[in-house]
């Protein structure tokens, strides 16, 4: 067994152990009371309880084309039309078309897979609270998962073409399996205090903290989460943490909102409730970033084709801090907060590969730019934002598409890794281009040099910025047991200046704008008959004005395979949710529907069966259509439309 | 020995004319006279309402146990659904002498309150309740001699647990019609007075303010951390503000007061409103009538376990043998069966409930809903007891023994699903029943919104 593998089978045993250690505590309890764990201990009382779950995603819609066998193009014949270049002349530069070097392409020996299942693992998670005191207590969270994977990409499948895939890091790009769970920003380790993780298990403490209270001052010290705001889902006073997104990313029960989500942060959080009606509530935390799926994991969304260098490392001492202020005053609530924070979602530049290899020399334009280089193109290479290897772009055509796809301008965006790459990009005879055709035809030129594709190499950073907020509920009164009674009214609205944006030509200098968020959400609960309990509606609405709901730019928007993005104004979403329970609460029936006017729309129903207290069965569906008006590239949730899936959860509580 | 001066029936029959004419407690004299000089109740009730031997002619007595073969000798002593628990389901229920003491039914704070402010309480023009200044009730039963359903709630609602801070450390189970047990929850309850206090004060000034009371579980784990945090207004037109925190939501967030009549969680059978037979603001509901006075059995002394682990009793009856706990009964000479209607929840699934209210303490005993089509649904029996056991006594802030509830069973006869609970001295976490504050300030810690933040845990 060599070096690696005894490695995986000793954390896979590891965490194979916590689950056993979760189970084994399970039977102990199951054999005690039947549910629930008491330990007193001198004064000192002990609670442990927990669950284990299998979840399983059921796939019926399409492989994940961020994902290397996902992608749209394999299997798929591709015309390329190189360009002459003309350096120093944007205007004419690769305006000319060179027919005698076009070729196609296929994007060579990555398959698409056809995975029955989306998403399917093992969780265990248990919970223990400790009171040390009545004025103090230890409140702890494991949470432990196992993933056995999926027919997916094996990035070694690859390694006869021009040698492999060669940057970025080994364990995310270089396996012969995706890693599910390791977050591995460069050159740190453990990222996430407090988590092990491997390929296929994380073991982490979403809490793990102690909770101090006297009188009206309530310390918490430790690993935890923090949620503001009265908006589920939306996430408008909800900044204190990240999202990760590994997992099952955001595909779980909407009803859950961001249940086992948000990306825990060795925080210290004091609130104190200065009056009856006024409760203040502040936090420092060591800033934690949200965390995406891994490359060629189920739900990822950063295409494969692209090596991210996450510079979080140069990030882990940093600290976010808030403050929010909430009064509630009968019907009227109000609260309002400032909060100076590293956005955690980072934003994402071009940046150096650093990869010494060579252009190929078996084409003519590869030879011709070594020979131009002095035979030492790799060296070249390295100082742009691109590596000669496979799994990487092969055409103009899945550029742009790309391109699109992740609201980003293809044309700005190979003008950026032109210019901000000078002069070694204009030594390899890549220059500016002032139209969609001439960088069709540079890019074709590239990649045929390249002898098959190109990777792009983008570093992820974070940046300070102050968000501020302010928030108003009113509780209708109205007739009793009429449809406006006791509506609840909540409007949420939060304002960051200069909030720094990843460019929508991955350039450099990032984009600024003054970005604003506002949801108005409106909760009912309403009888409709006398023996079901009354079903709870929610509506929300979101406007933004900078970004969309994933943080992306909204001048990346309206792109396609053939044309550049246009960009919109604003973008709005609508909710609207509802839960059934049947009489008992033993069945809940509930649905979720998450529609962006622009073309795109999730329909979540969903039933939770509990048929007793140890045992939890769930089902939902989740519908994706993101192609409901022209271009999908307008709206969305076309990011997400491929994830059609029916999820099934068994759970043992004990 | 006592020579009856009248027949067996006598007793009922004067309760129900009292009933009808709106008289107070007692037959042969007026109650409350008596029980305010300790004296003893045969001069108050005769003596087949304070035996149930004589009552029933030999056929019960204390001692005896009920069981579908005798039960339906007292079935008229019995709520509906609690004689069909007996006579169809295998329940049983010891039958013991009543209390000789009187004091015994209260917390004796209470008691002292009650007597000392007698007489004081009047309903303003609004319907609520106000001491002789025009401002919030004194303290203790606002009518001890309840000759109203008005007067009637408001001895239930005014001052639910009877002593300025209650904190209930409770487990429930909830067993299905097969007789498994299908769900378990701990839970915690607490109730701070704000005003109608035994202690004469206003918690921190709040004259706006009844209660404020709160409820967090602690298990099982899916459950464990939700809390929800309700503030009583003093006008009992007002719905209770209410704030709750659920674990996925990890925030307090508002919820709607009206939602007194959903399952707060799977299995449970009982909602909001049936809390002390009074778990709604009283002008919330309306309609309130005594439609009789009679005897009843009812579980009222002698029922604390405080000689069992956690004060948890056994358990017997139903299909599997674990529907019912192991209680006593004993006979109440006279108890105000009182009806309302829920006229403030127009869609609410409860049409009516029946109140049996023991007229020695004005503290319900028995208690059933109907639905809106008339129908019998579901019951809500409460046991009482001094909290003293042989040489076992959980003391109050005076040291004299404590009063509380100590069981509840809550049956949907329609669905045949049962809820029992039982008042225990601990429960998961680690939270103990108590009285009183003990000099914690429970309103930080149980009682605010950050409060019910913080028993949310993670």
């Amino acid at each position: 067994m060599d070096g690696s593998k005894a490695g995986r089978w000793l954390k896979t045993g590891l965490a194979t152990a916590a689950m056993l250690v979760a189970s084994g505590t399970a039977s102990a309890q199951a054999e005690g009371d039947g549910s629930f764990f008491d330990g007193f201990l001198g004064g000192v009382d002990v609670s442990i309880g927990g669950f284990i779950r299998v979840e399983n995603a059921f796939q019926t819609g399409d492989e994940n084309p961020f994902n290397q066998t996902g992608n749209i193009y394999n299997n798929q014949t591709v015309a390329r039309l190189p360009g002459v270049p003309v350096p120093g002349s944007p205007a004419l530069s690769f305006a000319v078309p060179n027919p005698l070097l076009a070729d196609t392409t296929q994007r060579t020996g990555i398959e698409t897979s056809n995975n029955w299942s989306n998403y399917h693992i093992l969780r265990g998670e248990v919970e223990t609270g400790i009171r040390l005191s009545n004025d103090l207590s230890l409140i702890g969270r494991m949470r432990a998962i196992y993933d056995p994977g999926y027919d997916d990409f094996n990035a070694n499948s690859v390694d006869f073409d021009r040698g492999g895939i060669t940057g970025g890091d080994r364990k995310l790009y270089r396996g012969n399996s995706p890693n599910y769970f390791e977050f591995r920003p460069e050159g740190k380790r453990h990222a996430n205090p407090l988590e092990l993780a491997g390929e296929n298990y994380l073991v982490y403490l979403p809490s793990l903290f102690f909770d101090y209270n006297r009188g009206p001052l309530n310390l918490r010290v430790g690993n935890q989460q923090i949620a503001w705001g009265q908006a589920l889902f939306f996430r408008v006073f909800d900044v204190a943490n990240g999202l990760d997104l590994r997992r099952h990313s955001v595909l779980d029960y909407a009803q859950e909102e961001y249940a086992d989500k948000r990306v825990p942060q060795l925080s210290i959080r004091a609130g104190y409730q200065i009056t009856d009606e006024i409760l203040a509530d502040a936090y420092v935390a060591k800033f934690q970033p949200t965390i995406f799926g891994n490359p060629n994991t189920q739900y990822n969304i950063i295409p494969a084709q692209f090596t991210v260098q996450d510079r979080y490392g140069d990030f882990d001492d940093k600290f976010s801090y808030g403050l929010r202020l909430k009064a509630n005053y009968g019907q009227w609530g109000f609260q309002g907060m400032a909060v100076r924070r590293y956005n955690p979602d980072g934003v994402f530049r071009w940046t150096k590969s650093n990869v010494d290899k060579d252009l190929p020399t078996n084409n003519p334009l590869g030879l011709t730019v070594h020979t131009l280089n002095g035979f030492e193109s790799g060296q070249t290479l390295a100082n742009t934002p691109f590596e000669a290897s496979p799994g990487g772009v092969y055409s103009a055509e899945e550029w742009f598409e790309y391109a699109a796809m992740v609201r980003l301008d293809g044309v700005a965006g190979l003008n950026a890794a032109i210019n901000d790459f000078a002069p070694a990009t204009t030594n390899l005879l890549a220059s500016e281009v002032n139209t969609f055709d001439q960088a069709h035809n540079q890019l074709d030129t590239f990649f045929i040099a390249s002898g098959g594709s190109l990777r792009g190499h983008i570093e992820r950073k974070y940046f300070q910025e102050t968000v501020l907020g302010l928030g108003v509920s009113y509780v209708v009164e109205a007739e009793p047991g009429s449809p406006l009674d006791q509506l609840i009214i909540n409007l949420e609205t939060s304002y960051t200046p200069d909030r720094v944006f990843t460019g929508i030509d991955l350039g450099q200098n990032f984009e600024n704008h003054d970005a604003s968020v506002t949801a108005l959400v409106m909760e009912k609960y309403q009888r409709f008959s006398q023996s079901f309990p009354a079903t709870y509606f929610v509506f929300q609405a979101m406007h933004r004005n900078a970004d969309d709901l994933f943080g992306r730019s909204l001048r990346g928007y309206g792109g396609s395979r053939t044309s550049t993005p246009d960009g919109v104004g604003s973008a709005n979403y609508v909710v609207l949710a509802a839960q059934q329970p049947f009489p008992n609460d033993i069945y809940r029936a509930a649905f979720a529907v998450l529609y962006d006017p622009r073309g795109s729309i999730l329909v979540q129903p969903g039933v939770k069966w509990k048929p007793r207290g140890s045992i939890t069965v769930e089902a939902f569906y989740s519908y994706i259509n993101g192609d409901l008006n022209g271009n999908p590239n307008d709206t969305l949730l076309s990011t997400a439309s491929f994830a059609d899936e029916l999820t099934l959860r068994v759970a043992y509580q004990f | 020995m006592h020579i009856r001066k009248f027949d067996v029936d006598y007793g009922r029959r004067t309760l129900m004319k009292n009933a009808a004419l709106g008289v107070g407690a007692g037959v042969l004299a007026p109650l409350w006279p008596a029980i305010a000089n300790g004296a003893d109740l045969g001069k108050v009730y005769p003596d087949e309402l304070l035996s149930i031997e004589v009552l029933t002619k030999g056929k019960i007595k204390p001692g005896d146990t009920l069981t579908a073969a005798n039960v339906d000798v007292v079935k008229d002593l019995l709520d509906p659904i609690t004689y069909r628990q007996v006579k169809e389901m295998g329940r049983k229920i010891g039958i013991i002498a009543p209390p000789k003491d009187t004091s015994v039914l209260f917390p004796s704070a209470f008691l002292e309150s009650s007597l000392k402010n007698k007489g004081k309480a009047k309903f303003g023009p609004d319907g609520n309740i106000y001491a002789p200044d025009g401002g919030a009730w004194l303290g203790g039963l606002p009518f001890p001699d309840a000759k109203t359903g008005e007067e009637a709630i408001s001895n239930l609602t005014l001052s639910w647990g009877r002593s300025d801070y209650c904190q209930y450390a409770i487990r429930q189970w909830d067993m299905q019609p097969d007789g498994d047990q299908a769900y378990q929850y701990d839970f915690v309850w607490a109730e701070l007075q704000a005003q109608a206090r035994v202690d004469g004060t206003t918690f921190q000034n709040r004259k706006d303010l009844l209660r404020i009371q709160s409820v967090w579980f602690t298990g099982p784990s899916d459950t464990a951390g939700s809390s929800f945090l309700s503030t009583w207004y003093y006008d009992q037109k007002k719905y209770p503000d209410l704030y709750g925190y659920l674990p996925q939501f990890k925030r307090v967030r508002q919820f709607p007061t009206n939602q007194r009549f959903e399952p707060l969680l799977p299995g449970i059978t009982w909602f909001l409103s049936d809390a002390w037979a009074a778990g709604d603001p009283m002008l919330t509901w309306g309609n309130y009538k005594i439609i009789g006075r009679q005897p009843m059995l009812g579980s009222v002394s002698e029922g604390w376990a405080g000689d069992k682990k956690n004060w948890e009793p056994s358990v017997h009856g139903g299909p599997k043998g674990k529907t019912f706990w192991d209680t006593t009964m004993s006979l109440c000479p006279d108890c105000i069966v009182l009806e309302a209607e829920p006229t403030g929840y127009p869609r609410a699934p409860v049409g009516k409930k029946r109140v049996w209210i023991d007229a020695r303490n004005q503290q319900f005993i028995a208690y059933i809903t109907y639905d809106r089509r008339g129908e019998i649904w579901k019951s809500f029996e409460a046991g009482w007891s001094q909290y003293s056991k042989g040489n076992v006594a959980m003391k109050d802030e005076s040291g004299k023994p404590a009063w509380s509830w100590t069981y509840i069973h809550s049956h949907d006869i329609q669905s045949n699903r049962m809820t029992r609970i039982m008042h225990t001295e601990n429960t998961t976490g680690g939270y103990k029943s108590q009285f009183s504050t003990q000099g914690v300030d429970v309103y930080n810690k149980y009682l605010t919104n950050q409060a019910i933040q913080r028993l949310g845990q993670s």
